[in-house]
């Protein structure tokens, strides 16, 4: 199978589309909790770490199956990510912000500590079993999840909520209970992510967990356009391929890199593809089939 | 040894503070976290050493001409980058600022190199001695500018007109405005105290340490970002006394032997700060607008 | 709710399935194609893995250096196996994804037959399985931590390790300067340092002396008045500090701010003219030992000849440790190539791994049995008017295995 691959496309190219597979499904999953949900995290890189430290070590020291480990690493993420919701979603705004932002420092510093996970030296000798099938199936998993969810009566509530809080509420919706929810499913697929991207690299090290990679995953969303799903794909594809096709200019790579964050924001304040909506391109078509079915 | 402690403490606490103020201000006003203050505070920490390699300043002209040049750096920057965007949604703002933080960051390394650089001698250090207690003179400067400029900034907040129109602005922007105040130039002035604020805290950090790299805008920029947020954010004494406590907080934390956990220790203080009281030691409760 | 339902199940079916697919795919293969490449043409391709921008760009700047004077002197006389050698360049910013992709990148699209790097242990660990897959020799120029050379026959270090070093200045600092009460620094988010230390703690047991403190500091701390407020209660008679430069120098000066007349002593992460641009005064007397000291009055003569080589090349700069092992890495790449005469990678690492007593220009190196190098001497250097000046050559044994 790897083989008939290696033959395809090569190893080099396998290794970056797969690293933007790997940040596909993480930023659907903070595109959900901010953009859909409006709640700012600006600590998903904590669980992208959990999933991967916990999926690592459950292979390597337990010889679990990948998969098994992957799903597990990811609710590990999911179940520290509804820990922490539980106390902090009842802030707002900024503060739900600045508090994850703490907890993800936290983590880090917990992760740099611990001697399972090989503290600052790190955690080696990962198996390699992410390749670019199994990250494909994933990404296209997480598509139709998230696509799903966004247009089912859960995803309604979410956007509700972004709106107006209050408001929700007063319709009815129970909106610490959804946003629990919403922060529980996006923490477990930056777990799930975390999981692959600890068996691509095979080698961990707390502090590739920082702050910065959060806010990486945060410029990914928003600079394809927040809370849209195709925009966050096109977003985490532009950035993560970005450094490598920048490599000619060198040390300016990320001089480049800020300039074109400002110059985004102000020239295209709503994304890449922002305003460009494919639900209602997708509703005309279906009127148009109810239309012709009635 | 408890009071050799307080005093590194304090004057850790007192650069931090110094840092928080510029933030503190900014948010009160706009409600924007500036992640680009750091930054400001690192550039006039780079400032502050080529004052001293080219122009051969002493302490007091060194500490104004990285205050100034900062001011035109934190406005200009501010104009530029942050104006265009002030009705656009919120995040987009903080992404910008982030923007410009990993610009100002890699523009200083490209200029000077990853490596951190010496701080020229400016002051010389004079252990003083007081019974058992030792303190160096560089810690007492460090504490006496820090105190005279938030003095200075008390003075300009309480008793001038453009600080009435901060207050005025800070309490009710869009009402200040049918007032008559000019909000622009209310904005440009605080970015300007608030960067100048900053510039002073990185050459004191600068001479303390004697040492200034392209990065030390992070992790002092965070740790100062707990510190208002710790007195509460929007309060300008809230952020000079959060400064200090989270100064102490981390000194003592290190002299009770959990120096691996020093980053951990302030950021869990702020969880439960913000937990318990969501807008600080001394911030206003949050008024919900309906 | 229907919907959410809906794809909470489509989202567990579609997990079964790939379970069950992906139990089909075994976990540790991958594209492991023949590697063929580099020797094909009519030059061999040796890749450089490191920063060269970034906060690690100081280290792979120089290997960088030293491997490309390597390449230039066998050219010189007419390469190897009748083929010239070229340095593949290629910069990961000290960023780690980007070091993966590199490494990939240098494997697959250029056809290295050997990659020389990282200078750290840590993005080492990182290319290592990359490269023990697809069969390409990984000859690190500086990476000195634990399990390295476990992660697979491929994998190979040319530096003094430390496990090496340490014991025999533990034994210099013990019993020719009397240090018998120690206080060991540690930075605690540093890899290097903390690998260090475990090593000073067994070398210092053995010798008997006593740790009377431990101090934890991280790097890019700047503030170190209570660590040493600490170490001045403790009262020990030297510093152990097994961190970098940067925090090395700033360390000392509060130590001496605090009027302490302590001396420190560290590993080769200490090796920087940064150490006294920081520090001044107070680092006067600190020592740090390495491999590779560029004494052009004590060196060996092919040693000599590098340090000629490079000052003429580099403004009359002295080389480092990095430029040294860069440029005896593809030295002995080359002679295992030519011993084994052949430039594919699975033949000539046997080779490699036969290399006994070799006079390289940073010392004279042994492989063991399990690859780890074992270099002598460990020269132990001290800080004297802003200049490193050799205090002590020191013999080195093999680390018992």
């Amino acid at each position: 199978m790897s083989q008939w691959l290696a033959s395809v496309i090569d190893p080099y190219y396998q290794q970056v589309l797969m690293l933007v597979g790997i940040y596909i499904i993480a930023a659907l999953g903070l595109n959900l909790i901010t953009g859909l949900c409006g709640q700012l995290t600006f600590g998903h890189a904590a669980f992208l770490s959990i999933g991967a430290y916990t999926a690592a070590i459950l292979t390597r020291n337990f010889h679990m199956p990948f998969l098994a480990s992957l799903i597990l690493g990811g609710l590990m993420a999911a179940l520290f990510g509804i820990l922490l919701g539980i106390p902090v979603l009842k802030l707002t705004g900024d503060y739900l912000g600045i508090a994850t932002l703490g907890f993800g420092e936290i983590v880090r510093v917990a992760f740099t500590n611990m001697k399972i996970t090989g503290g600052a030296i790190g955690l080696a000798a990962i198996p390699r079993a992410s390749n670019l099938v199994n990250v494909t199936i994933f990404v296209i998993l997480a598509v139709a999840a998230a696509v799903l969810l966004e247009n089912s009566r859960f995803g309604r509530a979410l956007k509700a909520i972004r709106e107006d809080e209050i408001a929700a509420g007063a319709m009815g919706i129970n909106a610490m209970w959804y946003k629990i929810q919403a922060f529980g499913i996006g923490c477990f697929l930056a777990g799930i992510s975390g999981g692959f991207y600890a068996h691509m690299l095979q080698y961990l090290n707390p502090n590739d967990f920082g702050f910065l990679k959060s806010f990486e995953i945060l410029n990914f969303v928003v600079l394809g356009g927040l809370g849209s799903i195709p925009g966050t794909i096109v977003g985490t594809t532009v950035l993560t391929l970005a450094p490598e096709f920048l490599r000619f200019v060198q040390e300016y790579r990320m001089m480049i890199y800020g300039l074109l964050l400002v110059l985004m924001m102000i020239f295209r304040p709503n994304g890449l593809l922002g305003g460009v909506n494919f639900r209602r391109l997708l509703r005309r078509r279906k009127q148009k089939a109810t239309a012709l079915s009635s | 040894m408890l009071l050799q402690q307080i005093i590194n403490g304090l004057t850790l606490g007192a650069t931090y503070a110094l840092i928080a103020l510029g933030y503190t201000m900014v948010y009160g006003i706009i409600q924007l976290i500036n992640f680009a203050h750091g930054d400001i505070y690192m550039i006039g920490a780079f400032i502050g050493v080529a004052a001293v390699a080219l122009f051969h300043q002493n302490f007091f002209l060194t500490l104004t001409t990285a205050m100034l040049a900062c001011v035109v750096l934190g406005v200009t920057i501010e104009r530029v980058a942050y104006r265009p965007l002030r009705r656009a949604p919120r995040l987009n703002l903080l992404i910008t600022t982030i923007g410009v933080s990993i610009f100002l960051e890699t523009f200083m390394t490209v200029l000077k190199g990853p490596q951190p650089t010496g701080f020229p001698p400016v002051l010389k250090n004079v252990t003083l001695r007081v019974g058992t207690l030792e303190f160096s003179s560089i810690q007492m400067v460090i504490l006496l500018v820090s105190v005279a400029l938030m003095v200075g900034l008390q003075f300009i907040v309480k008793y001038t007109k453009i600080g009435k129109a901060m207050r005025a602005a800070s309490e009710d922007y869009d009402t200040a405005s049918l007032m008559g105040i000019n909000i622009n130039r209310v904005i440009s002035f605080t970015f300007a105290i608030g960067s100048a604020l900053a510039a002073a805290g990185g050459v004191l950090v600068g001479i303390y340490f004697n040492s200034v790299s392209p990065y030390m805008g992070v992790t002092a920029g965070l740790k100062a970002f707990v510190a208002a947020v710790l007195g509460g954010i929007g309060n300008i004494p809230g952020a000079m006394l959060g400064g200090l406590l989270l100064g102490l907080a981390e000194v003592f934390g290190v002299a009770a032997g959990f120096s691996t956990y020093k980053d951990a220790i302030a950021f869990t203080l702020l969880i439960i700060i913000l937990l318990v009281r969501p807008t600080g030691l001394l911030g206003r409760p949050i008024q919900r607008k309906v | 709710m229907k919907k959410y339902k809906v794809a909470l199940v489509l989202l567990s079916v579609l997990l079964m399935i790939a379970l069950v697919a992906g139990c089909g795919g075994k976990t540790g293969t991958s594209g492991g194609g023949e590697n063929k490449g580099g020797a094909s043409g009519d030059t061999i391709k040796i890749g450089f893995m490191g920063a060269l921008t970034g906060n690690e760009a100081s280290y792979g700047i120089e290997t960088l250096k030293g491997m490309k004077m390597a390449a230039e002197d066998l050219n010189k006389e007419g390469g190897v196996l009748g083929k010239k050698i070229e340095i593949v360049e290629s910069d990961h910013g000290s960023k780690q994804t980007e070091a993966a992709a590199v490494v990939q990148k240098m494997i697959s699209k250029d056809r290295v037959v050997a990659i020389v790097g990282d200078p750290t242990t840590g993005k080492t660990k990182l290319a290592a399985p990359i490269c023990q897959q697809n069969k390409v020799v990984l000859l690190s120029a500086g990476a000195v931590g634990p399990g390295v050379v476990e992660l697979g026959d491929y994998i190979f270090r040319d530096t003094l390790l430390d496990a090496v070093a340490a014991p025999a200045v533990t034994d210099y600092l013990v019993n020719k300067l009397g240090w018998k009460k120690v206080a060991i620094v540690t930075s605690t988010n540093n890899d290097y340092s903390v690998g260090l230390t475990k090593i000073f703690e067994g070398a210092l047991a053995k010798h008997n002396a006593q740790i009377v403190d431990r101090e934890s500091i991280q790097d890019g701390d700047q503030d170190f008045s209570a660590q040493v407020t600490r170490i001045k209660q403790a009262k020990p008679d030297g510093i152990i500090f097994t961190g970098y430069y940067t925090e090395g120098g700033l360390f000392m000066k509060e130590v001496r701010k605090q009027g302490l007349d302590l001396k420190m002593a560290g590993g080769d992460g200490l090796l920087s003219p940064v150490l006294w641009k920081l520090g001044g005064d107070a680092v006067e007397g600190s020592m740090v030992y390495t491999g590779f000291a560029a004494d052009p009055a004590n060196a060996a003569p092919q040693t000599k000849e590098f340090i000629k080589k490079y000052q003429a090349a580099n403004d009359n700069k002295l080389p480092d440790m990095f430029s040294a092992q860069g440029y005896d890495a593809v030295m002995l790449l080359a002679k295992a190539m030519k011993e084994a005469n052949s430039t594919d990678p699975s033949k000539f690492k046997d080779a490699l791994a036969k290399t006994r007593d070799y006079p390289g220009v940073s010392g004279t190196l042994t492989f063991l049995p399990n690859r780890e190098p074992v270099k002598s001497p460990v020269y132990l250097l001290e800080v004297k008017n802003q200049q490193f000046s050799i205090k002590a050559a020191l013999p080195t044994e093999a680390p018992k295995a």
